[in-house]
Parts: structure tokens; C-alpha cells; sequence
């Protein structure tokens, strides 16, 4: 495989792998990052590409696994604080009201877990059958409804109660 | 579409039921206009999951790696060299004796050794001597 016939397959896909890395990572340079370095191991093992069936999901879950390390990392080497009276809804209400209009609905996402993240991210932005995300998160179709389940509710929970703060 | 169609689908989307043509169904209608009141706030939902796919990566794609970082592997044989040169100057510094030479050392300490004993006892014997000045002293005393 030249590195014609490499991009030809991974172009397509970059972008993918940009959303879904900067949904966990937060920041853009680090996503870009994130896909640059996925993107030249894959390159690196270019002969196993083939074996795999679908190249994409591959690159997905190397994406997803790269990021889901960084941030295990970056936590590890962060001093943790913990509040015991940390009001965990009071907390998106108010970063969400900080941010008022501006992608509601993705400031609520970013407080999610990171599986309810990335299933909402595969599913609703990307557009992912139920049986390729569970083959990106290395997981089963009924594991993925259930926590797609959560994450819309999750979402629209917070959504509704900043609609009817707004209106009332 | 009508309501009731529209309300049921949504139960559904948000127990992850439908499928990705159903979804679509939703995305359609929402993108539409005359939403009623009561569903304004998932057309912000299904607007922005739409708007997301439009952000793009800006970084080129480059496959050939960027001169590392990480440190090079001659970083490793410089340090090898210096502590090579370090422990062969360490080893010049030493005087480097015959076996010859080594014997004559050891003849000249046992001699030394030899020489501080006997020199040792020699200071015991005078010691003892000062006594005989007391003998004189006496001796001047009578005869003056």
C-alpha cells in the first residue's frame, strides 16, 4: 500500500475521528493532535489494515483509545480535589448558563461519562448503526442502547430545564 | 408528520429505539418550520447534533515523522564515550609498578617498621640516663 492508496482510505475518515477525539479531549489542538497520532500508527501498520474489515471502525477505536489514555493520564498527573458538597446538576445549570445559546446541547454532553460521550457522539453527530459502535467500543448492541438511553435522557433533562427557566 | 407520530417517535428515540431512518424522519421534521411550543426545545437538540458533523480537522495530514523529541540514539553513545574516557583516566592516574619494584616497597616499610622499633627502645635507654645527671649534680655539691 502506498502512501496514495493510505490516505485515500483515511481521508474520509479523519474528520470522524476529529469530532469524536475533540467530544473527549475538549481542546482542538489536542484533537488534532490526537488524529495525527492515530492516524501515522496506522500508517506504521498499514500492512495489517487489510486484515481488518472495516478500516474505519479500526481507526475509531484507536482514536477512542488513544484519547480515553490521554485523559487517564492528564488525570493522573493533575492534583484531584474533591468537594463533598459538590451539586453535580446545580453545576451543569450554572456552566450551561455561562454559555447560554452558544451549543447547549454539547456543554451539557461534555458532562457526561465518557461511554455516554462517545455513544451519543457515534451515534447522533456521526450517524453509526447500533452494530458498528459496538465494534468502535469494543462492546455489545445492547450495552450501546442502554447507554445511548441514559445520554439522551441525561441530555434532554438538562435541556428542558434550561428551556423552562428561560421561558418562565 | 403528524403529532402524535412525531411524539411517539421521540418516546422512542430517547429510549434508543429507532432506527437511523426514523431518526432521520425527526431530523426532517425539526428542520421544518411550525414546531409547537412544547417541542421547541428538541429542535435546539436535533439543530445543533446537525450543525456538529460540520466542524472539520484543519491539520494536514504529514506521515513522515517529525525529527523526535525523544532523544536521539547518539545522545546515548556520547554518554557511553565520556564514561569510557573517565574510567581509562582514572586508571592512568594510577602509577603502574613492576613486580620488582613492588618487592623493593614492601623491603623498604618492613625497614622502616624495623628502624621505629629500635629507635623506640633506644629512647627507653635514655630515658633511664637522666637519673646519672642527678649523680652529678650531687657530686659538684661536695666537690666544688
Amino acid at each position: 500500500m502506498n502512501q496514495k492508496e493510505f490516505l485515500s482510505i483515511v481521508m474520509p475518515v479523519k474528520d470522524k475521528l476529529y469530532r469524536m477525539a475533540k467530544r473527549l479531549l475538549v481542546s482542538s489542538e489536542e484533537a488534532e493532535d490526537a488524529v495525527q497520532e492515530v492516524l501515522l500508527k496506522l500508517w506504521k501498520g498499514k500492512s495489517k489494515m487489510k486484515d481488518y474489515r472495516s478500516p474505519e471502525a479500526f481507526a475509531m477505536t484507536m482514536t477512542k483509545n488513544y484519547c480515553l489514555d490521554r485523559l487517564k493520564s492528564k488525570q493522573a498527573g493533575n492534583l484531584k480535589i474533591v468537594h463533598n458538597n459538590f451539586h453535580h446538576s446545580d453545576d451543569v445549570a450554572r456552566q450551561v448558563e455561562a454559555n447560554d445559546g452558544v451549543s447547549l446541547v454539547f456543554k451539557i454532553m461534555e458532562t457526561l461519562p465518557e461511554q455516554q460521550k462517545l455513544v451519543l457522539q457515534l451515534r447522533d453527530v456521526e450517524q453509526f448503526e447500533f452494530k458498528e459502535i459496538a465494534e468502535i467500543l469494543e462492546s455489545n448492541e445492547t450495552a450501546v442502547r442502554v447507554s445511548l438511553s441514559r445520554a439522551r435522557k441525561a441530555v434532554r433533562e438538562q435541556l428542558l430545564k434550561q428551556y423552562n427557566y428561560g421561558v418562565s | 408528520m403528524e403529532l402524535a407520530k412525531v411524539e411517539a417517535l421521540l418516546e422512542r428515540y430517547f429510549d434508543a429505539e429507532t432506527s437511523l431512518t426514523e431518526e432521520q424522519q425527526l431530523r426532517r421534521y425539526f428542520s421544518e418550520g411550525n414546531i409547537p411550543t412544547h417541542l421547541q426545545a428538541y429542535k435546539a437538540l436535533f439543530d445543533e447534533l446537525d450543525m456538529a458533523k460540520a466542524e472539520t480537522s484543519k491539520q494536514p495530514v504529514s506521515l513522515s515523522k517529525p525529527a523526535a523529541s525523544k532523544s536521539p540514539w547518539w545522545y546515548g553513545v556520547a554518554a557511553a564515550v565520556l564514561i569510557g574516557i573517565g574510567v581509562a583516566g582514572y586508571q592512568w592516574s594510577q602509577p603502574q609498578l613492576t613486580s620488582q619494584e613492588q618487592e623493593a616497597l614492601a623491603a623498604f616499610e618492613k625497614s622502616k617498621e624495623a628502624m621505629l622499633l629500635l629507635s623506640e627502645n633506644f629512647n627507653k635507654g635514655a630515658e633511664d640516663l637522666v637519673l646519672i645527671g642527678e649523680f652529678t649534680q650531687a657530686k659538684n655539691k661536695i666537690l666544688k
